[in-house]
C-alpha cells in the first residue's frame, strides 16, 4: 500500500516537472538532478544515468543515489536510467532556459525475463529471440553455494548430466555429459571461457558471471569441429560502469565422507567367518583355534585389536574459501580484478588443496569507435594426495583387515603376527596416506585481449588472440617406511609402496593458442526487418609435453630431491601437437519481432585427418515463432510470451588420437641387452587412413512459455541426436599382429530424449517464493555397428541397445539343493547350495559365454533437479535436489566380494549369507571370492545406481539496507549451507553419485559439506 | 584530429595484420609427428632394421608370456609341482578344470602375447630384403627374427594346437578371418625357421657386451631340439641336440643354486635366456616367491627329491620320516625353502611359506645365509632362462633312449647333469623304461621351477595321472584339489575374445 501510494506521488511529481518544465522558455544554462531509489525508496549509487538530447552526457550516482548534470542548453532530453539487476527506467523531458529540472525515479526490479539476454557463441542475443536450446546458469544461482569447482555449478541444468565422483581436493572428478552419450570416443563438452577453449576446473567459480550451455545444434553449430557433445559457455564478471565496488564473499565449513562399507571390524567375527568361509570350500582354516582365543581373550589392544581403519583415516575436515573483487568503471573504462583463495582439507588423511586465482578482465573505449580490452587469468593449484595416489590407497584402506594393529604402542607402524594367505604383505593405509610426498603444482595463465572496431555501415570488426599456458609439475618421494610385528615388535617389512625409495618429478606442459576474428552487423529495417550477421574465421593450435625425471638409490628419507639418489636413472619425455582451422558465419533474421530465422555454418579443418578428408562442413537451420505476439493472442492476457522453436544442424566430433591416419611405428619397445638398453620400434596400431569426422545431427522442436505476468514458466524440447560416422577403434583378432584395432567410422548412435523445464515465482506480501523441476529422458541406441559386436570386459556394444550396456549372467536365485544343483545346467565343478544360479539361456544345458544377457545401462535414462526458494524480509531459504534414475554399476573386488585376495567382508556377510539353516538368506554361502563361481559377471552384483539427493540447501539473512547503509556497505548477508544433506538410494556401501563405470570401490569417497559464510559488497 | 588520424592508421595495420594471420593455408594443418616413425619414414636403414628387431624381443616381456611373474605362477602351478592359491591370472581354475573360453588371464594374454611378436618378426621379414646394409647383419637379424617367430609358435602350438598360420605381416583385410592350421602345419614351419636360423653361420655362437641374450645358433638348435622331442622325432630331436653339444660352447655351472643369482646370468649354462633390467624391465618373482608364495611348491615334489644316495625316499636306507628334510638330493636344499632350513639368512618357521611351507628359491635374489632387504612388488630384474644345457642333454638322453635304447651317450649325458647336482651316477644295466623313468624323475627335479614340466607331463600322457588328485602341504594336509579332464585339458580353451572377433576360429574340443 505505502509502495503505491510513494509510486503515485514520485509519479505526478514527475509529471508536474515536466508540465512546469515545458512552459517555460529563457535562454539560460540549466541543470538535471535528482535522486534515484529502488521501490522501496532505498537510495541506489552507481546507477549509470544517460542523457540524451543534442549533445549526449553520462554520470552515475553517488553514494545517496544522486545525480545531477549542470551547465545544459535547453534541449528535449531523454533521460534513461541503468542499473544492474533492475529495468532500464526511460523519460522524456524538454528543458527550457532556466528551468532546472529535479528527476527523481524510483527503478522496478527486474522480475521478468523477456529483455534478459544470453550468450551465444561469439556474441549475445535476446533470449525472447533464441531458436536454438540453450540453458543458463546465472551467477546468483551458484553464489554461496560452496562449490570448489566449476563443474558443480552445472549441476541442476537442463539437459545436462553431470556427475561429481568423489570430494578429492584439488582434483575435478566431475564427468559433464550433454544430452546423453553421443560417441564411443570423448564425449566431455567443449568449455570455452570467454570464448577460449579452457578447463572448467581451472576456473574460480566465484568469478562466473553467467554459463550457457549450448545443447542442440542450431546453438552450437557456430562452433562445428568439436560441439557435438555440446558447448559450455562461461563469462567471466566484468567490471560495470558505475561507482567502485567492493565484493567479499567467504564461507568456512566441514566436509565429511557421505558413505562408507560396513566392514567386519571385530577380529573374532572375521577370523571365523574367514575360516568358515574356506570350510565352504572344503579347504583349511586360515586362522588356528589358538589364534582365535588369543583374540578372544588377548587384553593387549595393540596385539590383538579391533581395527576400523576408516576411523584412522577418514576424518572432517575443513574447508574455507575467500574471494575479493574489486569493480568498478567509467563510461570508457570498466575493470574487474578479482582473487580467490580456497583452502580444503581432505577428509582422507593426507589429501588437501590450496587454489589460488587472479583475474582482471578491463576494457576500455580507445575513441568512440575503437575499444579494446584484456581478460587475464591466473590459477594455482597446489595439493597432495598419498604417495601412491588415491586410487591405491582407498584400495589399501578396503583391504586392511581388524586384525592389522594400526601403530605399536610406541608409536611405530603395526601390522598383525598372524598370516593371512594372499595378504602376506601388510600395506599400512596410514603410512601410504601420510608418508612420503605427492604433491601437484599446477598453474595456468590465460591472457586473452581483443579489439573492437567500428566499421562504416555499423560493421564490427573483433580480432581476439589468446594463450592458455598450463604447467603441472608432480613431485614424489617415496620414503622406507617399515611395518614392525605388534607381538615381537620385530620389523616385518617395508611397507610396500609401488616404488623403491625414489623420486621422480613430472613436468607436463601445454600451450594452446587461440586466434578468431569476427565481422558482425545488425540492422533493422522498415522497422520491422530485424537483421543480424556474423562471419569470422578461427585457428588454433595446442602444444603438449611432458618429461619425466626419476632416480632411486636413496641413503635417507631426510633428502627428498632427484639429486640425493644414486642409482636407476629414468628419463622420459614427449611432445605432441594438433591444430584446427575455421570459417564460420551466422545469419539472423526476426519480422516483425515474430518470426525468427537463424542459419549457421562452420567449415572446419583439422590435423587429425588426412589431407583429403580433413575439411568438414557444419551447417545449421532454425527457426521460432513468437505466437505471442500475434495479434490474435494480444487478448490473451495471462499469456506473456509463447514461442515455438525448431531446429536442425550437424556438428562434429574428432576427439580421436593423433596421427590415426597414417600407420606410424611407435618407440618406446626397447629390450635389455647383458643390462644395455637397447631401443625398439614396432607398429602398434592398424590406421586407416580413410577416417574422417564424426557427425552428430541434431533435430530439435522446443517451445518456451511465460505465462500469468512471467510468473509461471514453461520450456519443453524433444531432440533426436543421432551421431553417424562413428569414430571407433574396431577391435581386431589378436592373429593380426596383436595390434589394436584402426579407428573407423563405423556406426551410428542415437539419443532421443526430452526436456521440460517449469518454474514458478510468486510473492504474497512480503513472502517471495519459487519452485522450479525440471527433467531429461534419454534413450540411448546403437542403431548401426556394421552388425559388429565391440565386447569390452563385462560391457558390450551392438546394436539395438546402448553404448556399453552390461553384458552378464542372470542370477537366478540361489540352489537350494544338490539335487536343483544337478538338476540345473552345468556351471562348474565345484558348485554346490547356497550358489547363485545363472540362467541358461540357449538351453543347452550348461552355464558359457553364450548365456550373458544384456542388463542394465551406464547411461542414466532420467536425470532430473528441484529447486526451491523463499525469502521473506530477508530471510532466504534456498535448495536443489538432483536425481538420476535407472542408471547402474558393477563394482567388484573388496568389500563387494568377500575375502577378495585377503581382504575382509562386509558386516551383512555375518547375518545374511546362505547357510542350510538360512536358506533364504539374500546372499551365496560364504567363501572366498576365488572359491566359487559366484563371483561370474552376473546381474547379481549389478547395482542400482539410481539417486536422489539434496545436493545443496540453504538459509540466509540479508541485514536491512536501512541499517547497514549508514556504514556505507551496500549489502551483508550472512548464510548456512549444507551440501549432500540426504541421499535416497538402493546403494548402500557406496556414494551413488560415483565413477560409474568403474567396476570397483577404489576411489575417493563423497563429501557432506556443512558451511557457513557471508557476503559483504562496499 | 591528428591523434585520431594516427590511432586510425594502427587500426588499419592491425586489421592487416589479422589479416595476414588469417592466411588460408592448409599448411597449418600438416602436421608431421615428433614423437614416432610414419611408414613413410621407416625401414628405410640399417638402423631401423636394428630397431625393429629389438621390438620383436620386447615381445618376450609381454604379459601373456615372460613378463610379470607369469612363467612361475602360470606354467609352474599347472603342473603337479606347484600350487597357486589365489588364482593369479586364472591359473587355478586351469589346474581345477574350471577354465573355460571366458577365463581371464593367461588363456587370453599368451595367445595375444605370441601373436605380438608373430606380427613383429613378420614384418621385419617382410621388409628387411631390400634395405641397404651389412650383409652379415641383415642374414643374423634374419635368423634371429626366425628364432623368435618359431618359439612364439610353438608355444602357441603347445597350449592351443593348431593355430592360424601367418607369415606375413599384419594385414587387416588378409588375416582377420583366417581359421586354425593344423598343428603339424604350424610345426613344419617352425621347423623350418629353426633350420633357416641354425643354418651356416647366420647366428653366431655367443655375442659380446651389448648383444648378449640374442638368439645364437645354440639356441635355434637346442629349440629345435625341443620341438622335435615334444613332437616325438626322436631320432632328429638326438641329433639335433648332439649338435648343440658338439658346439662346445655350453658347460654345466659349477654351482646348481648360483646359476640363477644375478650375479652368474648369461653364464656359460644359459642357452636362452628373457632378459630384464632394473628400473625400466622388472618382474615379480621375488614377491611372488618370497612372500606372496603364489607359485608354492607342494609335497608331491619335495617326495620325489630322492635322497643323497640317489635312491628315492621309498627306497633308501637315508630317509627318516621325522626327519624328512635330511640327506636329500642337495638340489632340493639348493631349490626348496622348507621349514628348518634357512633362507634369507633367517630359519624358515611354519608361518613363513603359510600356502604349503614351501617356497622356490630359484629365481629369487635371496642367499641362505645372508639377509637381504626384501625385494618388493615389481622390483626384481634377473633374467628367466628358457633354455639351458642340462635341458639339452636331458633332451638327448631322451630322444636317444626311446630312438635306439640305453646306450653309453644316453648314461654319460644324464650322469653329467647328476654329477654336477652332487648326486651318485644311474646305475648301470637299466631297461629302456627304467632309464625312460629316471630322465623323467632327472627333468622333474632339475627343472623344478622352471615352468617346464607342465608341458613334459602333457607330452608323456600322463598328466590325466598326476594333475588329479589332492594337493598336500608340508603337513600333508590337503589344501586342494586337482582336476584334469583328458578329453579337453590336454589343450587350452582358445580365448572367447578372439572367436568373438574371428567366428572362423573352431574351438578345441570339449570347451563350449
Amino acid at each position: 500500500m505505502m509502495k503505491t501510494l510513494l509510486k503515485q506521488f514520485i509519479k505526478s511529481g514527475i509529471m508536474l516537472f515536466l508540465c512546469f518544465y515545458m512552459t517555460g522558455a529563457y535562454a539560460q544554462r540549466i541543470a538535471v538532478t535528482g535522486k534515484v531509489t529502488d521501490e522501496q525508496g532505498i537510495t541506489l549509487p552507481g546507477v549509470g544515468v544517460k542523457l540524451e538530447g543534442t549533445t549526449t552526457h553520462t554520470t552515475v550516482t553517488d553514494g545517496n543515489g544522486n545525480y545531477s548534470f549542470t551547465n545544459l542548453p535547453a534541449d528535449s532530453y531523454s533521460l534513461s536510467f541503468t542499473y544492474i539487476g533492475f529495468a532500464k527506467t526511460m523519460q522524456q523531458l524538454t528543458v527550457r532556459d532556466g528551468e532546472n529540472s529535479v528527476i527523481n525515479v524510483s527503478l522496478k526490479e527486474e522480475s521478468n525475463t523477456l529483455n534478459e539476454v544470453v550468450v551465444v557463441g561469439y556474441g549475445t542475443q535476446k533470449k525472447v529471440n533464441l531458436t536454438g536450446s540453450i540453458s543458463t546458469v546465472n551467477a546468483e544461482d551458484i553464489e554461496n553455494r560452496p562449490v570448489t569447482s566449476s563443474s558443480q555449478a552445472l549441476q541442476g541444468v537442463q539437459g545436462l548430466y553431470v556427475n561429481q565422483a568423489g570430494g578429492q581436493p584439488g582434483r575435478d572428478n566431475a564427468t559433464i555429459r550433454v544430452r546423453g552419450i553421443g560417441t564411443l570416443n570423448n564425449n566431455n563438452p567443449l568449455v570455452l571461457v570467454d570464448g577460449i577453449e579452457y578447463a572448467l576446473s581451472d576456473v574460480n567459480p566465484n568469478d562466473i558471471e553467467t554459463i550457457s550451455v549450448l545443447k542442440d545444434a542450431a546453438s552450437a553449430a557456430i562452433y562445428g569441429n568439436r560441439a557435438a557433445n555440446g558447448v559450455v559457455l562461461v563469462t567471466t564478471k566484468s567490471g560495470k560502469q558505475g561507482r567502485s565496488k567492493i565484493d567479499y564473499n567467504t564461507y568456512i565449513g566441514s566436509q565429511q565422507v557421505t558413505y562408507l562399507p560396513n566392514l567386519i571390524t571385530n577380529s573374532v567375527q572375521y577370523m571365523e567367518l574367514k575360516n568358515k568361509a574356506l570350510a565352504n570350500e572344503s579347504r583349511l582354516p586360515e586362522y588356528s583355534q589358538t589364534a582365535i582365543d588369543e583374540f578372544k581373550t588377548g587384553a593387549d589392544a595393540s596385539i590383538y585389536p579391533n581395527t576400523n581403519w576408516f576411523d584412522h583415516v577418514y576424518k572432517d575436515a575443513l574447508i574455507q574459501q575467500h574471494n575479493l573483487r574489486l569493480s568498478g568503471g567509467s563510461e570508457k573504462n570498466t575493470y574487474s580484478l578479482s582473487m580467490g583463495y580456497l583452502d580444503q582439507d581432505g577428509v582422507l588423511i593426507g589429501s588437501d588443496a590450496k587454489k589460488y586465482s587472479l583475474r582482471l578482465n578491463i576494457k576500455s573505449s580507445l575513441t568512440e569507435k575503437l575499444s579494446v580490452g584484456a581478460n587475464l587469468s591466473g590459477f594455482y593449484n597446489d595439493f597432495n594426495e598419498g604417495v601412491d595416489g588415491t586410487d591405491r590407497l582407498t584400495h589399501m584402506i578396503l583391504r586392511a583387515l581388524p586384525i592389522h594393529s594400526a601403530y605399536l604402542p610406541d608409536g611405530r607402524y603395526g601390522s598383525t603376527f598372524l598370516v593371512t594367505p594372499g595378504h602376506n604383505v601388510f600395506r599400512n593405509p596410514i603410512a601410504i596416506a601420510t608418508e612420503g610426498d605427492n604433491n601437484t603444482k599446477s598453474q595456468n595463465y590465460l591472457a586473452n585481449v581483443f579489439l573492437e572496431y567500428k566499421l562504416p555501415f555499423d560493421i564490427r570488426y573483433k580480432i581476439n588472440g589468446a594463450i592458455n599456458k598450463d604447467d603441472a609439475l608432480a613431485s614424489r618421494f617415496v620414503p622406507d617406511v617399515f611395518v614392525y610385528n605388534p607381538k615381537t615388535g620385530v620389523q616385518q617389512s617395508r611397507v610396500a609402496f609401488l616404488n623403491p625409495r625414489s623420486a621422480q618429478r613430472i613436468n607436463t606442459s601445454s600451450t594452446d593458442l587461440t586466434f578468431f576474428n569476427t565481422l558482425n552487423w545488425e540492422d533493422t529495417l522498415a522497422e520491422k526487418h530485424n537483421i543480424t550477421a556474423l562471419v569470422g574465421f578461427s585457428r588454433e593450435a595446442f602444444n603438449d609435453s611432458d618429461f619425466i625425471a626419476y632416480r632411486e638409490g636413496f641413503a635417507s628419507n631426510d633428502l627428498t630431491e632427484i639429486d640425493a639418489g644414486s642409482i636407476n636413472p629414468r628419463v622420459s619425455g614427449t611432445s605432441t601437437r594438433s591444430t584446427l582451422m575455421s570459417y564460420f558465419g551466422r545469419l539472423n533474421y526476426v519480422l516483425n519481432n515474430r518470426y525468427l530465422f537463424e542459419a549457421n555454418l562452420r567449415y572446419d579443418g583439422s590435423s587429425r585427418f588426412a589431407k583429403d578428408n580433413r575439411w568438414g562442413f557444419f551447417p545449421s537451420v532454425s527457426a521460432g515463432w513468437r505466437m505471442s505476439e500475434e495479434p490474435f493472442m494480444q487478448n490473451i492476457k495471462w499469456l506473456d510470451n509463447l514461442k515455438l522453436r525448431a531446429s536442425w544442424g550437424q556438428l562434429g566430433n574428432q576427439q580421436i588420437g593423433l596421427f590415426r591416419y597414417v600407420n606410424t611405428i611407435n618407440l618406446g619397445q626397447d629390450y635389455s641387452f647383458g643390462k644395455d638398453i637397447a631401443s625398439g620400434a614396432a607398429v602398434l596400431a592398424s590406421n586407416d587412413p580413410n577416417i574422417t569426422w564424426e557427425t552428430t545431427t541434431i533435430s530439435n522442436l522446443g517451445i518456451d512459455a511465460d505465462i500469468f505476468a512471467g510468473k509461471l514458466n514453461f520450456t519443453g524440447d524433444v531432440f533426436i541426436k543421432r551421431t553417424d560416422d562413428i569414430l571407433r577403434a574396431v577391435r581386431l583378432p589378436s592373429q593380426v599382429g596383436s595390434l589394436n584395432g584402426p579407428i573407423q567410422n563405423i556406426g551410428s548412435v542415437e539419443n532421443r530424449g526430452y526436456e521440460l523445464g517449469l518454474s514458478y515465482r510468486d510473492q504474497i506480501n512480503k513472502f517471495k517464493y519459487n519452485v522450479g523441476f525440471s527433467l531429461t529422458k534419454i534413450r540411448n541406441e546403437v542403431v548401426e555397428l556394421n552388425r559388429q559386436t565391440i565386447f569390452n570386459g563385462r560391457f558390450i556394444t551392438q546394436e539395438g541397445s546402448p553404448i556399453e550396456a552390461y553384458y552378464i549372467y542372470e542370477a537366478e536365485g540361489i540352489f537350494q539343493s544338490l539335487e536343483e544343483v544337478k538338476n540345473h545346467a552345468f556351471q562348474t565343478n565345484n558348485t554346490a547350495p547356497g550358489d547363485i544360479k545363472y540362467k541358461d539361456v540357449d538351453g543347452n544345458n550348461i552355464i558359457n559365454g553364450d548365456d550373458r544377457q544384456i542388463r542394465g545401462g551406464t547411461i542414466p535414462e532420467y536425470t532430473y533437479s528441484m529447486n526451491f526458494g523463499f525469502n521473506y524480509s530477508g530471510f532466504d531459504i534456498g535448495g536443489f535436489f538432483q536425481g538420476v534414475q535407472n542408471i547402474d554399476t558393477y563394482p567388484a573386488e573388496h568389500p563387494a566380494f568377500p575375502f577378495y585376495n585377503g581382504a575382509g567382508a562386509t558386516k551383512t556377510w555375518l547375518t545374511n549369507s546362505w547357510t542350510p539353516e538360512n536358506m533364504s538368506a539374500g546372499l551365496p554361502r560364504v567363501t572366498t571370492s576365488v572359491g566359487t563361481p559366484n563371483y561370474s559377471n552376473s546381474t547379481f552384483w549389478l547395482k542400482d545406481a539410481s539417486y536422489l539427493r539434496l545436493k545443496n540447501l540453504q538459509l540466509g539473512y540479508t541485514f536491512p539496507k536501512e541499517w547497514i547503509n549508514r556504514a556505507k556497505i551496500d549489502q551483508v548477508r550472512v548464510f548456512v549451507n549444507a551440501q549432500n544433506l540426504l541421499t535416497f538410494s538402493k546403494m548402500k556401501d557406496f556414494d551413488p553419485e560415483k565413477d560409474i563405470t568403474k567396476g570397483t570401490y577404489y576411489e575417493y569417497p563423497s563429501t557432506k559439506m556443512f558451511t557457513a559464510g557471508l557476503n559483504f559488497t562496499f | 584530429m591528428l591523434t585520431s588520424t594516427k590511432n586510425m592508421k594502427k587500426i588499419l595495420y592491425v586489421i592487416l595484420i589479422g589479416i595476414i594471420m588469417t592466411g588460408c593455408s592448409d599448411e597449418l594443418l600438416e602436421l608431421q609427428p615428433n614423437d614416432r616413425f610414419t611408414e613413410d619414414t621407416f625401414w628405410k636403414t640399417q638402423e631401423h632394421v636394428q630397431l625393429g628387431i629389438n621390438a620383436c624381443y620386447q615381445t618376450l616381456r609381454q604379459p601373456g608370456l615372460y613378463g610379470g611373474g607369469v612363467p612361475l605362477i602360470l606354467l609352474e602351478s599347472v603342473s603337479p609341482n606347484s600350487y597357486n592359491y589365489t588364482n593369479s591370472l586364472g591359473v587355478r581354475a586351469i589346474t581345477e578344470s574350471n577354465h573355460n573360453p571366458s577365463t581371464a588371464g593367461i588363456i587370453s594374454n599368451l595367445w595375444s602375447s605370441c601373436y605380438a611378436g608373430i606380427g613383429r618378426t613378420n614384418t621385419l621379414l617382410d621388409r628387411i630384403e631390400p634395405i641397404p646394409m651389412d650383409a652379415a647383419l641383415k642374414e643374423r637379424i634374419k635368423g634371429e627374427a626366425k628364432f623368435l617367430r618359431a618359439l612364439f609358435y610353438f608355444t602357441l602350438v603347445n597350449n592351443y594346437g593348431g593355430v592360424p598360420l601367418i607369415l606375413n605381416e599384419p594385414n587387416v583385410a588378409a588375416h582377420s578371418l583366417l581359421p586354425r592350421n593344423t598343428k603339424t602345419q604350424v610345426i613344419t614351419q617352425v621347423l623350418k625357421d629353426l633350420a633357416e636360423a641354425s643354418a651356416g653361420t647366420v647366428l653366431p655362437l655367443t655375442y659380446t657386451a651389448g648383444n648378449i641374450g640374442r638368439a645364437t645358433r645354440g639356441a635355434a638348435l637346442s629349440l629345435k631340439t625341443r620341438v622335435l622331442l615334444y613332437n616325438e622325432n626322436w631320432q632328429e630331436a638326438a641329433t639335433t641336440a648332439k649338435q648343440v653339444m658338439a658346439l662346445n660352447t655350453y658347460s654345466l655351472f659349477a654351482n646348481y643354486r648360483n646359476l640363477f643369482l644375478p650375479d652368474n646370468e648369461n653364464n656359460n649354462e644359459v642357452v636362452f635366456d628373457v632378459q630384464f633390467k632394473s628400473p625400466e624391465f622388472r618382474h615379480n618373482f621375488d614377491i611372488i616367491l618370497q612372500r606372496f608364495n603364489t607359485a608354492a611348491p607342494v609335497q608331491n615334489l619335495v617326495d620325489d627329491y630322492y635322497m643323497s644316495d640317489g635312491l628315492p625316499i621309498t627306497s633308501s636306507p637315508l630317509y627318516d620320516p621325522l626327519n624328512p628334510y635330511k640327506n636329500r638330493d642337495p638340489r632340493f636344499y639348493q631349490t626348496i625353502g622348507y621349514v628348518g632350513g634357512k633362507f634369507n639368512g633367517q630359519v624358515v618357521t611354519a608361518s613363513t611359506f603359510p600356502q604349503t611351507g614351501y617356497t622356490f628359491k630359484k629365481f629369487t635374489v635371496y642367499e641362505d645365509d645372508v639377509v637381504k632387504q626384501l625385494v618388493e612388488d615389481n622390483q626384481s630384474d634377473i633374467n628367466f632362462i628358457l633354455i639351458r644345457y642340462p635341458d639339452v642333454l636331458l633332451m638327448y638322453a631322451e630322444a636317444q633312449n626311446e630312438f635306439s635304447g640305453p646306450d653309453a651317450s644316453v648314461y654319460n649325458a644324464v650322469n653329467l647333469v647328476r654329477d654336477r647336482a652332487g648326486i651318485p651316477a644311474l646305475s648301470a644295466g637299466l631297461s629302456k623304461e627304467q632309464i625312460r623313468q629316471q630322465i623323467r624323475h632327472e627333468r622333474r627335479i632339475e627343472f623344478a621351477g622352471e615352468a617346464l614340466y607342465y608341458y613334459d607331463v602333457k607330452r608323456w600322457k600322463i598328466a590325466d595321472k598326476v594333475l588329479t588328485g589332492p594337493v598336500l602341504n608340508s603337513r600333508r594336509q590337503t589344501i586342494g584339489t586337482r582336476l584334469f579332464d583328458p578329453s579337453r585339458d590336454y589343450l587350452w580353451p582358445i580365448p572367447i575374445i578372439e572367436i568373438e572377433d574371428n567366428p572362423n576360429l573352431e574351438q578345441n574340443p570339449g570347451y563350449k
